[in-house]
């Protein structure tokens, strides 16, 4: 429960923060935060009893049994004192930035942040899943990018906090595949099942894929080469953040997860290559690196960077000897690095600046904080008496013996040994320059003093553990590392001994090498040092840094640029040719490869009538494709024809009812039309017939195309029709038409009776098509060239401008006089045909599909022979009004079975007595038949609507003059 | 021909249908008649927003109600006009279908709300809401009918509706970018209807439990590979996969935002529900066989979806193309087959649902709060407003798949399935995307929260209530990511019934067939 509490209480008290948010006050976001990180100590401390001696503390919770994945928290004495590192210096670092931050910043967000992370970071080190271990993972990634960005307006800041989100972001979705691989291998995702595994996972064929992956996910959480460079760049982040984050824990998750693997994963030889390799490479290139770093944050970036990779090739050797020494090294580092990060923090909040070409002679001003970074230096250095000294013996010790005979094992002395010096180098060199010499001359800061005690005290407390540790190693770190050891190495804890003095051996002398080299090295190049460029010699200009961005740059955007130009587009003509050629291909393919042969095709019992009424049709259809593009209307009448077409066919097909609704369909949709044609820009007739050899092939290309999609369609229709039909439902529908749904009119009882449903839908659609229609066209400005009126007009104005006793106008309103005449007197007489239709389409042809668009073919008329305006002062439609009546009753029609019991759409059958006409079927469907009605008389009318005041907005434009016309 | 009593129990429904199966048919039938309103009120602006919010409020209850009881019973099935099926037009919902609708429901009604904020009046006179309504019955019946015609005529009203909503403001980029969506996407379902008529040709039934059945009875001798891979193409099209997905950047970034926002939310994700309907439900032999094609288009639409992510500079294109690679995702797992696989598919589309809204909508606030859809020139949008920020990290974190945001577990499910059947490269490959897209939404980040702005341009001030959807959708994604367990069983539960569509034909035809 204690584990619970310690994973979530930092989570807590990050939301507590939010709250604090619009607080001004940093000191009570600070306290909030420093209490929660001590009780979080103090929490961690009191398990240690039970983590004792290879003891674990175990929490169980079912969650996703699906995944196998159990909330499960675990801690044995590795985590415990990893999370004493993360508790004890996160309070540390609360105490120091409550110093650090300055009045302006918004001090409760940083704490939220900081606090989060430590929960992110106590959840990796305390998961008993490897899958909750990963998500901590991704948390600690997600904060750290929060936390280095946390002065946005800084460019650098943003960037190194992208850099690092993206390099820790790969290696956390890695490090997830691989966990993956590796509960694949096993069986479970149970830490505890894994690390017992460890022959089982080694011997799989799968085991290289998951180590790298899971290495990738280790190396650049750790900065390792070829994965460092972010590190450096999130020295951008606020000082107490690359204290916690960047030296302290965040870093070290990396060789936390390896050390925690180590046990299923190490002691082969890829193992030892891939981790040798990258520590050996870090140690050395890092400690390199450091020396020239002008900046004192990044001089101590790459000593992290450099003592990671001294932990990782500890790592690597696979003795178990190592791995306590890795162990040691790591809280080792901690103590000292966080310590003089905090300094390095003091040195730019008095002086106001980093740059060490700048910096000298603090020792003066600052006479505490030097002294005590001159001693966590010297524990960076190796110097006896101090913590480091004792992790880099047993790192040399482990160096001079052979592991596995290869070139690696024989130069590591020897890099071993250089890296010491580099690193002696450029720890005198950070004391002596910034310490020493004469008095600085152009700070930012001109006078600097110490800082408040507060605000020293972590530098002094981590310095009084170094030189304790470093003094009496086994009485102070001792049982607590022993515990750690015991739990990672289990019966293959070695013997080991923290004594300072071993005698006189290999080590001590390589130590002293060092040690006198790395003076050496730093008084011969001290004069260059103080005035070089930052960065190192050979590598100033080839960092990771640039070979990533280059890397970025082109994937996001030469890459991506070229992917969308190549394989996308955003023209509409590539994308049919491609969707008809994918649909083409899926039938095409899918049918050859399943053996398709067609029977093959007989013609038998043709009527040469019909024939010829297909043929004609065919003609039209092609003839209207063909026309499109110039000639508008002609292709308008051809399609007209193709319709008559399928008229006939339903005639001939006995479907007398299909034919009627087609044939009013066809009548409205081609005077719609017609009307819209008006207002359609002109085309050039002329074809452009010089048109180059590359689009003729192009046109031939995409005519292939349509033919053989044509042809597919084609000839899987006719795979099908000719099988045997198999008799599901249609004779059913032959069957029960009448007896159930109370219709002859078998087609009007499917339409809305046994399948009312799809025409409620197809209404549906119809209601928004008009709806569509109108609100297109209501704000359609159409082409300057066809604003004019048109030419008939033009002509028959010119002609009564001719004459004298004509005025303007006469012409054009009496012309076509008496076929209008007619049309007004037809619409008594069609509105009584659509309700004979309406009527009787239950038992025979009609309905109120075909009944409502005859009702409204009625109302077209009346538009066409008497203008907009006549029909309007005599005729008030509101067809929104229809439609939406429509739908309504087609859907309360349906809804009101429910008040019978009956599913929805249950039509209730009955005939009534009506006076003076006799027996009246009325079925229920028959309301449902008027909302049919209604909305398509409604939906047609308000399109017609729609195209006709566009004439009357036009001349109100042209009226008017005015640049806009009125929107209704 | 008389009536004949003895006739009626063969073909009709006899006994009373109890009140909780109307909850099958209640979603689209509310709509339509909520829209059927609406529409009458065209011109009554302030109106309509007052009938249309609740009423998507309602559909959500339904659709909870809903969930609830099939949670509890298993699979529902109500027969219009009380016809037996298949002759009669059944509604089934099983889970699948019921929390897609649930799901898009929820995304609807943050739509309205957020609506109020983004459409203007004229926009709503020529018809938001009666769009958004008759919208969202031609979604909910698509996702609950268990009819293959008429899911055909729902996809119609959707595609109808969404056409009326993307030419809302008439604006020529608006009419370039429906042309194509409507052009492509009338195409792919033309192809869908042909299918469905050669479907018909081969079995004579439109039910699609009795398609099931059927298809498991007698597959050696009938072509269903074809109508499988025709189906794959027309629901992949429509669903936006590689490579017939091009519409979708071409003309998502036009509409209003909002409108943008209900399209990510809604419209792909139909395809990928009808996807899952036919190929796992109906064909899941030739899935089988078809899983490696499908597996191609899903690993390269996620990549390139990714990879185009990274190349854009407006933020909505950009949004559109992490809605593609989603859909590469979903597709990831639809290939696998297995109930990991499925039920990742599944939960990805839900989340997928909710947080492509939600992005667009930030995206919309992001352009009004910075006067600019450009990378280029946005930025200092954490300074207007730290909370609207601090939302849209969260939402950018889930798109990503990041923990602890919804987005993370369908990729896990997805990955563990794959690797589960040795193909790790798939399982690298779904979280590559996850990667690419973290690139890509923390650029957007970096450049337009963080960064200081770099050009004044002219902003406006954050609408009162455009946060409230947002942070409802946000809450549900960080809800879903901290405690997935009940949904992932809901799903693994749903993709079971999926595979194993027993319960669902049962439902359909309780005295067996």
């Amino acid at each position: 429960m204690i584990l619970v509490l310690l994973v979530c209480l930092p989570f807590v008290g990050s939301l507590a923060a939010v709250v604090l948010l619009r607080t001004d006050s940093r000191v009570l976001a600070a306290r909030m935060a420093g209490a929660v990180t001590f009780v979080a100590l103090v929490l961690t401390a009191v398990l240690y009893p039970s983590v004792r001696d290879g003891g674990k503390v175990r929490l169980d919770l079912e969650w996703l049994p699906q995944l196998g994945l159990n909330v499960t928290l675990r801690m044995d004495g590795f985590a415990w004192l990893f999370a004493m590192l993360v508790t004890g210096i996160g309070f540390l670092v609360v105490l120091y930035a409550r110093y650090y931050m300055s009045e302006e910043d918004p001090v409760p967000r940083f704490f939220s942040f900081l606090l989060a992370f430590m929960g992110s970071m106590l959840g990796i080190v305390l998961s008993g899943n490897i899958i909750l271990l990963s998500v901590f993972w991704e948390l600690t990634s997600i904060f750290s990018f929060l936390l280095i960005s946390y002065w946005h307006n800084n460019a650098a800041a943003r960037d190194g906090a992208r850099m690092a989100l993206t390099i820790t972001g790969i290696g956390g979705f890695c490090l997830l595949a691989g966990l993956l691989v590796l509960g694949h291998i096993v069986g479970s995702y149970d830490l505890d099942v894994v690390l017992a595994s460890g022959d089982l996972i080694k011997a799989h064929p799968l085991y290289l894929t998951a180590l790298v992956l899971i290495l990738i996910g280790a190396l650049t959480k750790s900065a390792q080469v070829p994965f460092h460079f972010w590190l450096p760049n999130a020295m951008a982040a606020p000082t107490p953040v690359s204290a916690y984050l960047h030296s302290a824990t965040m870093v070290k998750a990396g060789v936390f997860l390896l050390v925690r693997f180590w046990p299923a994963l190490s002691g082969t030889y890829e193992w030892f290559m891939l981790v040798g390799i990258a520590g050996i490479s870090t140690l050395i290139l890092g400690a390199y690196f450091a020396m020239f770093q002008q900046d004192l944050k990044g001089l101590l970036a790459y000593s992290t960077i450099s003592h990671l990779g001294l932990i990782t090739t500890l790592l690597s050797l696979g003795s178990p000897l190592a791995a306590v020494a890795a162990i040691f090294h790591m809280m080792n580092h901690a103590t000292f690095k966080a310590s003089l990060f905090m300094a390095a923090g003091i040195i730019d909040h008095e002086t106001g600046t980093r740059d060490m070409r700048r910096l000298s002679g603090l020792l003066k001003y600052l006479p505490i904080t030097g002294t005590l970074a001159m001693v966590a230096s010297a524990a960076m250095a190796g110097v006896p008496l101090l913590n480091g000294f004792i992790s880099k013996e047993m790192f040399f010790a482990e160096a001079v013996e052979t592991h596995a005979d290869s070139v690696l094992d024989r130069i590591l002395p020897y890099v071993a040994t250089l890296a010491g010096a580099f690193s002696v180098a450029y720890s005198l060199r950070f004391i002596h320059m910034v310490f020493f010499g004469p008095p600085p001359t152009d700070l930012p800061k001109p006078k600097p003093h110490e800082p408040p005690h507060w605000m020293r005290f972590p530098i002094e407390f981590l310095v009084l553990a170094c030189l304790v540790v470093g003094i009496i190693p086994s009485l102070s770190i001792g049982p607590f590392l022993h515990s750690a050891v015991i739990s990672v190495l289990g019966d293959r804890t070695p013997e080991y001994s923290l004594a300072i003095w071993h005698g006189i051996n290999t080590p001590l002398i390589m130590s002293l090498i060092a040690l006198v080299g790395g003076a050496a090295l730093y008084v011969v190049m001290k004069d260059y040092l103080a005035k070089c460029d930052n960065g190192p010699p050979l590598f100033r200009h080839l960092g990771g840094q640039r070979i990533f961005e280059r890397v970025l740059v082109t994937v996001s955007w030469k890459w991506a640029r070229w992917l969308e130009s190549n394989l996308g587009t955003r023209h509409l003509q590539p994308q049919l040719r491609l969707v008809a050629a994918a649909g083409f291909l899926a039938g095409a393919v899918s049918l050859y490869l399943a053996g398709f042969s067609p029977k093959p095709l007989a013609f038998k019992d043709v009527d040469p009538i019909f024939a010829a009424v297909w043929a004609i049709g065919a003609f039209c259809a092609l003839g209207a494709a063909y026309q499109a593009k110039y000639h508008r209307l002609a292709a308008l009448v051809l399609l007209g024809g193709a319709g008559i077409t399928t008229c006939i066919t339903f005639v001939w097909l006995s479907a007398p009812d299909l034919a009627i609704t087609q044939l009013v369909v066809e009548i409205v949709t081609t005077v719609l039309l017609l009307l819209g044609l008006r207002w359609l820009p002109k085309r050039s007739e002329k074809v452009d017939n010089s048109v180059s050899f590359s689009a003729r092939s192009r046109r031939f290309r995409d005519f292939l195309l349509a033919i053989s999609c044509g042809f597919g369609m084609f000839l899987f229709s006719y795979a099908i029709m000719t099988q045997p039909v198999p008799d599901a439902i249609a004779s059913y529908f032959l069957d029960k038409a009448y007896s159930e749904g109370g219709g002859r009119n078998v087609v009007n009882v499917i339409l809305v009776d046994f399948r009312g449903f799809d025409t409620m839908g197809e209404i549906a659609v119809l209601a928004i098509v008009a709806l569509t229609v109108f609100a297109l066209l209501r704000r359609f400005r159409p082409a300057p060239d066809s604003i004019e009126k048109p030419e008939q007009q033009r002509i028959q104005n010119a002609f009564d401008a001719e004459r004298p006793e004509r005025s303007a106008g006469d012409t054009v309103r009496d012309y076509l006089l008496v076929p209008s005449v007619i049309m007004q007197w037809m619409f008594p007489v069609i509105a009584t045909f659509a309700v004979y239709l309406f009527l009787r389409g239950h038992d025979l042809p009609g309905g109120g599909f075909a009944a409502g668009i005859t009702m409204a073919i009625a109302f077209l008329l009346q538009y066409l022979a008497g203008g907009v305006r006549w029909a309007e002062d005599r005729l008030r439609i509101l067809p929104l009004r229809w439609m939406g009546f429509g739908l309504i009753m087609a859907a309360a029609t349906g809804m009101g079975a429910w008040l019978l019991g009956y599913p929805f759409l249950t039509t209730h059958s009955q005939y009534i007595e009506v006076p003076f006409i006799g027996k009246v079927p009325a079925a229920s469907a028959l309301l449902f038949d008027l909302g049919v009605f209604s909305l398509v008389v409604g939906a047609t009318v308000l399109i017609l609507i729609a195209l006709a005041h566009q004439s009357v907005r036009m001349h109100r434009v042209r009226g008017l003059d005015a640049p806009k016309a009125e929107e209704n | 021909m008389a009536a004949n009593p003895a006739d009626l129990s063969a073909a009709l429904v006899l006994t009373p249908v109890p009140a909780a199966d109307w909850l099958v048919v209640l979603p689209p039938a509310w709509c339509i008649l909520a829209g059927a309103v609406l529409l009458m009120l065209r011109k009554s602006v302030r109106l309509q927003a007052l009938i249309a919010i609740p009423a998507l409020a309602g559909l959500v209850v339904i659709d909870a109600l809903l969930l609830a009881h099939v949670a509890a019973n298993g699979p529902v099935t109500m027969v219009m006009g009380r016809w037996l099926p298949p002759f009669g037009i059944a509604f089934t919902a099983d889970l699948t279908g019921v929390l897609f609708a649930l799901a898009g429901a929820v995304v609807a009604l943050a739509g309205g709300v957020h609506a109020l904020a983004d459409i203007d009046a004229s926009g709503r006179r020529y018809g938001f809401y009666p769009f958004l309504l008759l919208l969202m019955a031609g979604v909910s019946g698509a996702f609950l009918t268990g009819d293959i015609f008429n899911l055909y005529v729902w996809f119609e009203v959707l595609l109808i509706a969404s056409f009326g909503l993307i030419t809302l403001g008439s604006e020529p980029r608006q009419i370039d970018g429906a042309i194509k969506y409507a052009f492509l996407n009338l195409i792919a379902t033309t192809l869908f209807l042909v299918t469905t008529g050669y479907l018909y040709g081969i079995f004579g039934t439109l039910n699609m439990a009795d398609i099931a059945a059927k298809a498991a009875a007698g597959r050696a001798e009938l072509p269903l590979m074809t109508l499988a891979t025709l189906y794959f193409v027309a629901f992949g099209m429509k669903a936006a996969a590689f490579p017939v997905n091009f519409w979708l950047p071409a003309s998502y970034h036009t509409p209003r935002v909002v409108v943008s926002a209900l399209f990510a939310g809604l419209l792909t994700k139909v395809g990928i529900y009808a996807l899952l309907r036919t190929l796992v439900m109906l064909f899941p032999v030739e899935r089988e066989e078809l899983s490696f094609l499908i597996v191609l288009v899903g690993v390269a639409t996620m990549l390139l979806g990714a990879l185009g992510a990274l190349g854009q500079s407006d933020i909505r294109r950009l949004i559109g193309y992490v809605v593609i690679s989603g859909i590469g995702v979903m597709l990831a797992g639809l290939s696998l087959g297995s109930p990991g696989g499925i039920g990742g598919a599944i939960f990805y589309a839900l989340h997928s649902m909710v947080v492509m809204t939600a992005l667009y909508m930030a995206a919309g606030l992001a352009g009004r709060l910075a006067g600019s859809f450009d990378l280029n020139s946005l930025g200092g949008l954490y300074g207007r407003s730290a909370l609207f920020s601090a939302l849209s990290l969260v939402l950018f974190f889930a798109a990503a798949g990041l923990p602890p945001f919804s987005g993370f577990w369908p990729k896990v499910m997805v990955a563990k399935a794959a690797i589960d059947i040795g193909a790790w490269w798939l399982a690298a490959a779904v979280l590559a995307t996850g990667f690419l897209t973290t690139i890509a939404l923390g650029r957007v980040f970096a450049l337009a929260y963080w960064r200081p702005a770099p050009m004044a341009l002219p902003v406006q001030t954050m609408p009162a209530g455009a946060l409230l959807p947002l942070v409802l959708l946000t809450a549900l994604t960080v809800g879903f990511g901290l405690f997935p367990e009940r949904l992932m069983a809901l799903v693994q539960h749903a993709a079971q019934g999926l595979a194993d569509p027993r319960a669902y034909i049962g439902s359909v035809f309780p005295e067996g067939k």
